[in-house]
């Protein structure tokens, strides 16, 4: 009965809840890197050490429509948090945040050029033309 | 005339345009101003000795409202010359040793950066001497209305002109961090109503070892700060006025406070874990002064919901030394307060300290003989950054 009453819930929460994919990092499919652990990545975007596995400097792209649930799923950080991390680094001058973009496409064109160049967008919206490293589950 | 006109026009609309910008000072943007800023209100209901931030400010907050300690605007321009190359200016506006607003350039370096795991910095630099003490003035950065007065009030210099470099290791998932400085810097503190102490310090230097695991964040540090210390007031004229043979005001007064040699040490920890922050951290400081001894402890809790950010910090500090006088301090800081997210770049907090002043060294502005007591502070703050 009890389990009957849980499927009754999942079925009713997965109606009601929109469907949520993960949001996926993408490197150029050129840059070496078949993937990244959590903790790499939390280095490359928290700007702590930005370096690939494959040894080439890593630049990080915040990707505006993906940025709020981005930090969610890598630190658990809402974005007033984000900038509050970021304004220590910056107002003592000891590091600066991700390079910003405004839309995927922006995203997109700089991973297909650049070998160190990290992104992110939702896991659904994924072309071949990036190689997916990480997928960070919501 | 006309071209002047043009041309400051032009300016003013860049700089409006750049300052209109939401805060994302990156990488891409070879030119970039940004800021940060606060609004700050303190009610103390001390009657007989003003509340200060810190030692550099002559005066502070008497009973009642006061906007004087904690206000200040900061502004920061970075050019990036290129991935490797770029430059930092910084100057802020808050009250100080100087007696008002008078602006201070608080950065001016270039940096080099050949490799993620190497950075270094030559021009004026924060002083790096405890974790977060070289962005103690961006209030957006940390939770409470101002860092902790028992361990960042009492800090003797600001900035230094020298050299940095930071090395980074990761080892496994952890990361290694070591930076080492230099450079000589020097400021002014007011010891007491009668009593200025000016800092020629020609050498400052030290380091720091971080290593980071997961959410932690754990400090080593070592400092050293050879100082010409040059004191003046009417305490000084007065000792030099009694004539007696031997008696000198200014190696009177040094004997006593022993500011011409300083050794900081710092152990700091910070847990930072989605909603939760925690920050401990022990200082030791020696003197020149018989055995001299500033000691202090902070242990400081935060945690988000939603928007909002309750905190709560305890913290400690006591002078000693074989030859105790009435520039030591001992006093006891409770704080409970809040943090409230209006917008990604606004915050606003509340905040209460309940003092438990035994001594009042010098942490306190008095011309009475205050000799210490219970004091509630209340603090109410409006942080930016642009």
């Amino acid at each position: 009965m009890i389990r009957v009453r849980c499927c009754l819930l999942v079925a009713l929460l997965s109606l009601v809840m929109p469907a949520m994919a993960d949001i996926a990092i993408v490197v150029n499919t050129g840059s070496g890197v078949s993937h990244l652990t959590r903790s790499d990545a939390v280095n490359i975007f928290m700007g702590r050490y930005r370096k690939l596995p494959s040894g080439n400097p890593a630049l990080p792209l915040d990707v505006a429509p993906f940025k709020a649930r981005f930090y969610r799923a890598l630190v658990n950080k809402n974005l007033a948090e984000i900038n509050s991390y970021w304004a220590r680094l910056v107002f003592s001058g000891e590091n600066s945040p991700p390079q910003q973009v405004a839309t995927v496409d922006e995203m997109r064109q700089i991973v297909t050029s650049n070998p160190g160049a990290v992104g992110y967008l939702d896991s659904r919206e994924v072309s071949p033309d990036l190689h997916v490293v990480l997928i960070l589950s919501e | 005339m006309q071209r002047w006109r043009q041309i400051g026009l032009g300016l003013a609309l860049m700089l409006a345009s750049l300052a209109a910008q939401a805060f994302h000072p990156s990488d891409d943007d070879r030119l970039t101003l940004s800021g940060f800023g606060t609004l700050g209100l303190v009610h103390s209901d001390n009657s007989e000795a003003e509340f200060l931030r810190d030692i550099s400010q002559p005066r502070g907050a008497g009973e009642g409202w006061s906007a004087r300690v904690d206000t200040l605007l900061g502004g920061q321009l970075g050019w990036r010359v290129d991935p490797r190359w770029d430059l930092v200016v910084q100057g802020i506006s808050r009250y100080h040793d100087t007696g008002d607003f008078r602006p201070e350039l608080s950065l001016a370096f270039v940096r080099y950066r050949p490799d993620p795991a190497l950075q270094l910095r030559a021009g004026r630099l924060g002083w790096d001497v405890f974790q977060l003490s070289d962005s103690r003035y961006v209030g957006y950065a940390y939770p409470w209305v101002r860092p902790p007065v028992d361990q960042f009030g009492i800090l003797q210099l600001t900035y230094i002109d020298g050299a940095d470099v930071t090395f980074k290791q990761p080892l496994g998932s952890d990361l290694v961090r070591l930076k080492l400085y230099a450079g000589r810097s020097d400021s002014r503190i007011y010891v007491r109503d009668d009593l200025i102490a000016d800092f020629d310090a020609d050498a400052v230097y030290g380091g720091h070892l971080d290593y980071e695991h997961g959410p932690w964040r754990l400090r080593t540090s070592y400092t050293e700060v050879h100082s010409d210390v040059d004191y003046s007031g009417p305490l000084i004229d007065e000792i030099d006025s009694l004539q007696l043979p031997g008696l000198d005001g200014e190696r009177q007064i040094e004997s006593v406070l022993g500011f011409s040699r300083l050794r900081l040490f710092s152990l700091g920890a910070l847990y930072d874990s989605g909603p939760l922050q925690v920050q401990a951290m022990v200082n030791r400081t020696r003197t020149e002064r018989q055995r001299g001894r500033i000691d202090s402890a902070l242990l400081s809790a935060g945690y988000r919901l939603g928007q909002v950010t309750p905190y709560v910090a305890v913290s400690r500090i006591m002078t000693s030394s074989t030859h105790p006088d009435d520039t030591d301090i001992d006093q006891r800081t409770w704080t409970l307060g809040t943090r409230f997210d209006v917008a990604s770049d606004i915050a606003l907090k509340a905040q209460f300290d309940r003092i438990d002043t035994r001594r009042p060294g010098f942490l306190w502005h008095t011309d009475s003989d205050w000799e210490g007591g219970w004091s509630s502070v209340f603090s109410l703050g409006l942080d930016f950054i642009f």
